[in-house]
């Protein structure tokens, strides 16, 4: 504000006097002067405006005798400080003067405002409006109470789309940021085999750089206690991609990371270096022993990495610990990668299309039928919660409607009695405009009131969403209430005040002067055959809730199908864990296998222990494999993505038995399936049904993989199991015995006796006395994994549901307070009718009928909407119409209690 | 503004304490001070007044416009100045389009009590080797 452009020519060059007759151009000072002038009362400006720039034109003289700009900009200061010091204290005193009766300085006569009033009419009608709004403390606290929670639930729930949709990620630009997947017509997102990555970085021009990653947990040891690590086996591009660098040390260079010059080395995050290592640098060039092998530490990543923040360790993509990893079409790892500047996502697409379909010419057994697919990163980390999000903003967007109709209800009633205040205004020469203004005034301040309020609760909320959000949300903006979500709540508040007032600002404005003057009060009401706009308002909020609870009905009623679904096994009284190998300790299969016959043992052994087996993929824990199988006797699928694809999962004799999985047909396995034994294979009943229905499955074969996988015998069916999710259709399952296949990844199901977690140390125990090194984590209850896998439904649906609450909380006392209204409106025909011996019942039913009437409106409205708006759930049900008679039966009885 | 009651001039020093019933006399703050004994030589216009407070103060004080014509426009509410019979000054345009002011009866009284009771508390402090420097004249 203290700018003084010295280039300004005019009275400030020295040594050019200005020329005599004419006024100088104003200075600097002059001109924020006459800005800061219209800050003061208007009549203070009227009284003192004048001889206030004479007085700032004299000091610019006097300042012109100083040295040169330095003057002129303490002038400016001056003048700036002097204007924020005085101009409130004017406005207070002509507050004072005019709240005391006494005509204050700000009188200014009507008709005679100029444009630089408008801000002195807005400060009285502001002032006039809070004395207003003081006089009825109780509408006051119930409209801002109201609007609070409307504008805070809403501003809750956009700091969590702010900063997951809106927000870029915090990587830099991330727009540039793409996953590139394997698609099938099946699965659009495959995961990627290391061959073809090579092949596709190879061709592309369009990247700066293109990484592929896989994540899998890694053991630490060497320590006191082995710890299971979070790692990430990735290329040398991952850090060029995300634009990211170790803070210590440097990343990996492309020999590292490539399959024949590979060399162990690791990067550790932030988090890791300061737990386990004290935060010492002199981790750096220090080996680790990670998966049984040594390591040299390279490089540690700041605090803050970009992405990953749950990462403990990244390690070069070779030292991925999984045999067939990387043969072609075993697709087990993720692509993403960095656009060069100037290219696009259309161009990555169509390039990174052109290589797979040579691929699929060259190598057809594998990639016929694979293509690919570009997303950006941000698409790839908000997934399925961005339906989700829109779903629930578009709930507390009802909920703030409901809360703006009650308010203007509120008003219209609060207007209603004032209607003789507001004639007399009108009758004294206040315009239409004048009163609209007023009151519109008067929902603005309530708005901003509530605005305020809510933006403190949607600040509280925020945080408890962010411990919420089932997202890794280290690579999004945090969830806060930010200077954007704050613009949000004020533009909101804003709308709601103009959305609520203007109704009953021009209703109440409406000049029906003479009318209202003579009655004196207003007592007679419409009777039931007209509609007014309270009427309107109590059918919208009616209808409105409807469609929120109809919408938390359907969730609710998923939400109990899904956990009241079979999931094809016992969950009660099972115990899961996880561990995992070191590759290098257990170099062969007979080493891994002697392991867990042995661990197994021991375990059976605790004292509670009813069952114990082994399995690759507790069900719903997220672990997952597929395969495509053949059938003898049947001709191969030509396509390699057109066969049908099985999920295979390898699990140890026993495993039926502890998980409670029904043995439909034929035997479980036994010890005696080893590797030497014939290959066997166990199916479930709807691959059963799928290939060979109305034929006993025990003694077919079948092939998993591809066509040089060895040919299994099935000697045994059982039921279907759920595996992704509890809204799982059955789908085609696959057990082979883990003698046969031995893997160093694996988890234990143990069923217990009793409470399971009470068991958890004793088996982690028997695991260690059998090899010390092995960490043990994820041990949890079959029945929280089935819960974790719930989770998500579970708070949008809790979430869903206090909406609808709040929602029939806030349309029932808007209800109540239009009805208590009418019916003392109606005291004075009440009290005739009564005397003229109407019965108390027929009083009585008047009332009621006029509710029942206006309910009944609302509740065919609000069914139709939700009718219409359900479709938006559709995605989000299990079990559930979204057209569910019993939901949309049950609501309106809920509401006619 | 002018409407204001205006308390009675007090007769003797110490002013009068206020009782419940009449209004507590305009305080003489710092500005106000200094705005009367500018006057005190004769009217004044705004700007002068500030000019005629800063070489007062040794420059130690300068007000703003805002302050300035806030101040006068409280005194006169107040009754301590009043405003000379406009456009009278001959002269110069300008000057002719400038209000004066001039001290009211009212307060020069209250000018006169409040620097005698200073002039006591300076005595009393000097008394006590609070200050040093000069004796007044």
């Amino acid at each position: 504000m203290t700018r003084t452009d010295p280039r300004v020519p005019g009275p400030c060059v020295p040594g050019v006097p200005p020329p005599p007759s004419q006024p100088p151009p104003p200075s600097a000072a002059e001109r924020l002067h006459r800005a800061l002038l219209r800050t003061y009362p208007a009549a203070f400006r009227a009284e003192y405006g004048e001889e206030m720039e004479r007085f700032v034109r004299d000091r610019v003289g006097e300042a012109r005798y100083g040295t040169g700009w330095i003057a002129r900009a303490r002038l400016c200061a001056h003048v700036l400080l002097d204007a924020a010091r005085t101009a409130p204290r004017e406005h207070g005193r002509a507050l004072v003067s005019r709240v005391r009766g006494t005509p204050g300085t700000d009188d200014v006569p009507p008709g005679d405002h100029t444009r630089g009033d408008v801000m002195d009419m807005l400060l009285q009608d502001a002032r006039f409006a809070l004395r207003t709004l003081a006089r009825r403390p109780v509408f006051a606290t119930v409209a801002i109470a109201t609007l609070a929670l409307g504008i805070g639930a809403t501003t809750a729930i956009f700091s969590v789309v702010n900063a997951l949709l809106l927000r870029p990620l915090l990587l830099p630009e991330p727009d540039r940021v793409l996953m590139v997947w394997d698609a099938t017509a099946a699965a659009p997102r495959g995961q990627v085999s290391y061959p073809d990555w090579l092949e596709w970085r190879a061709g592309a021009r369009s990247f700066e750089a293109l990484a592929i990653m896989r994540g899998q947990s890694v053991n630490l040891t060497g320590g006191d206690e082995p710890e299971r690590l979070a790692g990430s086996f990735v290329s040398a591009d991952f850090w060029p991609v995300l634009r990211a660098a170790p803070a210590l040390g440097r990343g990996f260079s492309r020999a590292e990371t490539e399959l024949p010059t590979a060399e162990p080395v690791a990067v550790v995050s932030d988090g890791l270096w300061r737990r386990r290592f004290g935060g010492d640098p002199a981790l750096l060039g220090r080996s680790l022993t990670l998966n049984g092998r040594a390591f040299t530490v390279v490089g540690i990543m700041p605090a803050t990495a970009p992405l990953f923040g749950a990462t403990d360790v990244w390690l070069p993509i070779p030292y991925y610990p999984n045999a067939n990893g990387f043969d072609r079409g075993q697709g087990s790892m993720t692509v993403m990668g960095r656009l060069r500047a100037g290219a696009t996502s259309a161009r990555a697409s169509a390039e990174l299309g052109a290589i797979a379909r040579r691929e699929a010419e060259r190598y057809p057994a594998t990639n016929a039928g694979h293509g690919i697919m570009v997303e950006p990163l941000h698409e790839t980390l908000v997934g399925d919660l961005r339906p989700v999000l829109l779903i629930l903003l578009g709930a507390v967007a009802l909920v703030l409607l409901i809360a703006c109709a009650n308010v203007a209800n509120l008003q219209l009633a609060h207007a209603a009695a004032r209607r003789r205040e507001i004639s007399v205004r009108a009758a004294l020469g206040a315009g239409r405009a004048r009163l609209v203004r007023q009151l519109l005034t008067e929902s603005l301040i309530l708005s901003a009131l509530g605005g305020a309020l809510g933006a403190a609760l949607a600040h509280v909320a925020a945080r408890a969403l962010a411990g919420i959000v089932p997202l890794d949300t280290a690579s999004f903006a945090p969830i806060a209430v930010d200077a954007r979500v704050l613009g949000f709540a004020a533009a909101v508040s804003l709308l709601t005040g103009t959305l609520f007032g203007l109704v009953p600002a021009v209703h109440g404005s409406r000049a029906d002067l003479g009318a209202s003057l003579k009655r004196g009060t207003h007592r007679f009401v419409p009777g039931l055959g007209r509609v007014s706009a309270r009427d309107v308002f109590v059918v919208a909020q009616v209808a409105l809730s409807i469609v929120l609870l109809v919408g938390a009905g359907l969730l609710t009623r998923s939400l109990i199908r899904l956990r009241g679904a079979d999931p094809g096994f016992d969950p009660r009284g099972v115990l899961t864990m996880e561990f995992r190998l070191p590759a290098t300790k257990y170099a062969d299969d007979a080493r891994v296998a002697d392991f867990f016959t042995r661990a197994l043992a021991a375990i059976r052994a605790v004292p509670g222990v009813r069952g114990a087996a082994l399995v690759r993929a507790v069900p719903l824990s997220g672990n997952a494999e597929n395969l495509p199988y053949i059938v003898e006797g049947r001709p191969a699928a030509r396509d390699a993505a057109d066969a049908p694809a099985v999920h295979r999962n390898i699990v140890s004799p026993g495993y039926f038995r502890t998980m409670a999985i029904p043995l439909v047909a034929g035997r479980d396995f036994t010890d005696a399936d080893g590797p030497t034994a014939p290959g066997v294979v166990v199916v479930n009943a709807e691959l059963a049904r799928r290939e060979w229905p109305g034929q006993p499955a025990v003694g077919k074969r079948i092939r998993l993989g591809d066509g040089d996988a060895p040919w299994l015998t099935v000697v045994g069916v059982v039921g279907n199991a759920k595996h992704y999710a509890l809204s799982d259709a059955p789908f085609t399952q696959g057990y082979i015995p883990y003698r046969q296949k031995p893997l160093i990844f694996t988890s234990i199901v143990v069923r217990a006796a009793g409470n399971p977690l009470a068991l958890a140390g004793a088996v982690r125990g028997a695991i260690w006395q059998v090899d010390r090194d092995q960490p043990v984590w994820r041990v949890r209850t079959m029945e929280e994994v089935l819960a974790g896998s719930v989770e998500q439904q579970r708070v949008t649906t809790r979430l869903l549901g206090a909406f609808a609450a709040l929602a029939l909380l806030l349309a029932g006392v808007g209800v109540y307070g239009v009805m208590s209204y009418a019916v003392a409106q109606r005291a004075h025909e009440v009290g005739l009718r009564m005397a003229l011996g109407a019965k108390r019942g027929q009083v009585l039913a008047l009332v009621v009928r006029r509710g029942m009437a206006l309910a009944a409106v609302a509740i065919v409205i609000g069914l139709a909407t939700a009718l219409a708006a359900t479709g938006a759930l559709a995605s989000q049900l299990f079990g559930v119409s979204r057209l569910d008679p019993v939901t949309f039966g049950a609501v309106p009885a809920v509401l006619a209690v | 503004m002018r409407k204001k009651p205006v308390p009675p001039p007090p007769s003797t020093s110490p002013p009068p304490r206020p009782t419940h019933a009449e209004p507590a006399p305009f305080p003489l703050t710092p500005a106000v001070l200094h705005i009367l004994l500018a006057l005190v030589d004769g009217e004044r216009h705004g700007y002068a007044i500030a000019q005629e407070v800063e070489a007062l103060t040794d420059g130690r004080t300068r007000m703003g416009p805002g302050t300035l014509y806030g101040t006068l426009g409280r005194m006169m509410g107040a009754g301590l100045i009043e405003e000379t019979s406009p456009r009278r000054k001959a002269g110069r345009e300008e000057d002719s389009r400038r209000r004066y002011y001039q001290l009211a009866g009212l307060g020069r009284v209250r000018l006169a009590s409040e620097t005698e009771r200073l002039a006591r508390v300076v005595a009393v402090a000097r008394a006590k080797n609070l200050i040093r420097g000069p004796e007044p004249a």
